[in-house]
């Protein structure tokens, strides 16, 4: 087959007007794609200060609930504080919008849909998707329509008949060498492998690796809070109720025989005793 | 990460004339005159910020309202920023008006611990001082785990001789960080003083298990206590003297601490003891003094 090395030439315009330009545009929407997504960021909302409080509630009991094995505290302390927690969050004093009324009905979660907070972390990860999405859709029409069936480039080195389908996309001919490039595999190829040299130029936490995006939509979307399983503080208060008795009975001071531990390590009693 | 812990940081500065200030101070001066904080990125502005302090620490306000006019048009809305002009008020303004400038942060962002630190602070040091623990136990009852906040609320307490809530509000540092041996022995000093001697033995025994180093090569008894573990069983010593002279005050405890048995509590008097002569024959080098009341005495002074 020494034919086929002899086989195609390429014009050098190809390489000049289409492998070029569809390199430098990709590079250029990435980078383009990375500031409009910066713009369009809404900066993330502060919670409120009851809010931040009813979060961290939970963490200050597990926190407690954390050291309970070997805790710091002798048990009179320690009960005292669980207790204080226990009771708080039967009453609902960590609760965002106060104890809640005895004769309020179980209300339902709120409708994601009606809440302004949650529509905004929607139509974030939507503004994200869209900015993604249309540019590499009008590149790729524009690919389709001017580039289509173009032979762009020769890989320097030799590949398996496997790869044809990956690399001669839009160019359906049974017994080209695999190593020609079509323009759709070219395209795809700067698609899926920009992201290192993003990387480079923006810094690791960029915007512009619309690849990423490609595998988990809204992402973007998912790693806001998520707003449709509105949290319903008031339950996971009353569960904790349970842990922290939990705790409670496991609960044993370190320092409870130090006397002893302290005066075998000096030699002063001997190691075997009790 | 780091953001809120230079944050934390500006929330727990207090005024101070040190060395290292000066030394600071100097080397910030010139970089600020010859400009180049701006071509050093990031460690530049750090420089400027720690100027700051240090030049609030030498009184020089020219400088310090110098570097955060500096800091203000590089970094607008920053709350780090706004902490730090916060605290530059706080070195010529009367406190009303500091106050009234915290609050105003306070309004725009109900969120912003470090502010709300730096206003206990100020109350405090107005005399305000019940103010300065509403203020400080709000905050802590929204952002739990400053340690640096429980530690301050204790420290209030504790000025106010109020020795049970200092030891409350220390028991959530410990909760907080239960590997810092320091808040162990802060601990224990307030239990003594809060007269829960009981308490106090055994935390300072905990304190000494926590720092002696029985991973060395030397076996525990032959090594010298120093530092923090000296003064551990200085502490000890106290709390097993005054179980030997008051045996009342074995049986006083809040906490209902049960108090070493009696052959325990004599072998750790013995112990201590002679940890405390090892350690003032190798601090001062010469015999300790004899009398059990004279070596509490001599050692008190030591580990000041």
């Amino acid at each position: 087959m020494s034919s086929s090395t002899v086989s195609l030439y390429l014009d050098p315009q190809i390489r000049d007007w289409v492998l070029f330009p569809i390199t430098v545009v990709m590079i250029l929407v990435g980078i383009l794609r990375h500031y409009v997504v910066l713009l369009l960021q809404s900066p993330s909302k502060k919670l409120p200060r009851n809010a931040i409080r009813e979060q961290r509630a939970l963490v200050r009991s597990q926190i407690l609930r954390a050291t309970s094995a070997n805790s710091p505290l002798p048990p009179t302390y320690y009960k005292a504080i669980s207790q204080h927690l226990s009771h708080a969050f039967a009453e609902g004093t960590y609760l965002k919008d106060g104890p809640p009324k005895a004769d309020a009905p179980a209300s339902a979660p709120p409708n994601p849909l009606t809440d302004p907070n949650a529509m905004d972390g929607m139509m974030a990860g939507m503004k994200t998707q869209m900015v993604m999405m249309v540019p590499q859709m009008v590149i790729m029409g524009w690919i389709n329509f001017f580039f289509q069936g173009f032979v762009l480039i020769k890989l320097p080195f030799p590949l398996t008949l496997g790869f044809k389908s990956m690399l001669q996309r839009g160019v359906e001919t049974p017994d080209m060498d695999v190593r020609w490039v079509s323009s759709l595999s070219w395209y795809f190829l700067n698609f899926f492998g920009l992201n290192g040299l993003y990387r480079l130029i923006l810094g690791g936490e960029n915007a512009a690796d619309s690849s990423r995006d490609m595998t988990t939509p809204f992402a973007a979307a998912s790693a806001a809070p998520q707003p449709g399983q509105a949290q319903d503080y008031n339950k996971l208060f009353k569960a904790e109720r349970d842990n922290l008795e939990f705790s409670e009975g496991l609960h044993s001071w370190i320092a409870k025989d130090v006397d002893t531990r302290i005066l075998k390590k000096y030699g002063r009693l001997p190691a075997d005793a009790k | 990460m780091e953001f809120t812990f230079s944050l934390q940081k500006l929330a727990a500065y207090q005024p101070r004339q040190t060395q290292k200030s000066k030394a600071t101070y100097e080397t910030g001066l010139a970089l600020l005159e010859s400009g180049g904080y701006a071509s050093k990125g990031e460690e530049g502005w750090d420089t400027m910020e720690k100027l700051t302090l240090a030049a609030l620490d030498q009184g020089n306000l020219e400088v310090a309202d110098k570097c955060i006019q500096l800091l203000a048009d590089k970094f607008p809305d920053s709350p780090r920023v706004d902490v730090l002009t916060g605290i530059r008020l706080e070195a010529s303004e009367p406190p009303e008006t500091v106050l009234r400038y915290y609050d105003d942060l306070l309004e725009a962002d109900s969120t912003n611990a470090a502010v709300w630190r730096r206003k206990a602070h100020v109350l405090r040091h107005s005399g305000k001082i019940e103010r300065a623990v509403e203020e400080l136990s709000a905050m802590l009852d929204t952002f739990y785990t400053e340690i640096d906040g429980w530690l301050e609320l204790a420290d209030i307490y504790a000025s106010c001789h109020q020795h049970t809530y200092a030891l409350q509000a220390l028991s959530h540092a410990l909760l907080l960080s239960p590997q810092n041996p320091a808040y162990f022995l802060q601990y224990a000093e307030t239990a003594y003083l809060a007269e829960d001697v009981p308490l106090a033995l055994k935390t300072f025994l905990q304190t000494v298990d926590m720092t002696d180093d029985d991973d060395g090569d030397l076996a525990p008894s032959d090594s010298i206590p120093i530092g923090i573990t000296l003064r551990a069983w200085y502490g000890v010593k106290l709390c097993t003297r005054k179980f030997i002279t008051e045996p009342r005050s074995a049986s006083h405890s809040a906490s209902q601490t049960a108090a070493p048995n009696t052959s325990n509590v004599s072998l750790l008097d013995d112990l201590s003891t002679e940890r405390l002569r090892t350690a003032y024959l190798n601090l001062k080098s010469e015999s300790p003094p004899a009398g059990e009341a004279d070596l509490i005495a001599a050692l008190a002074t030591l580990v000041k």
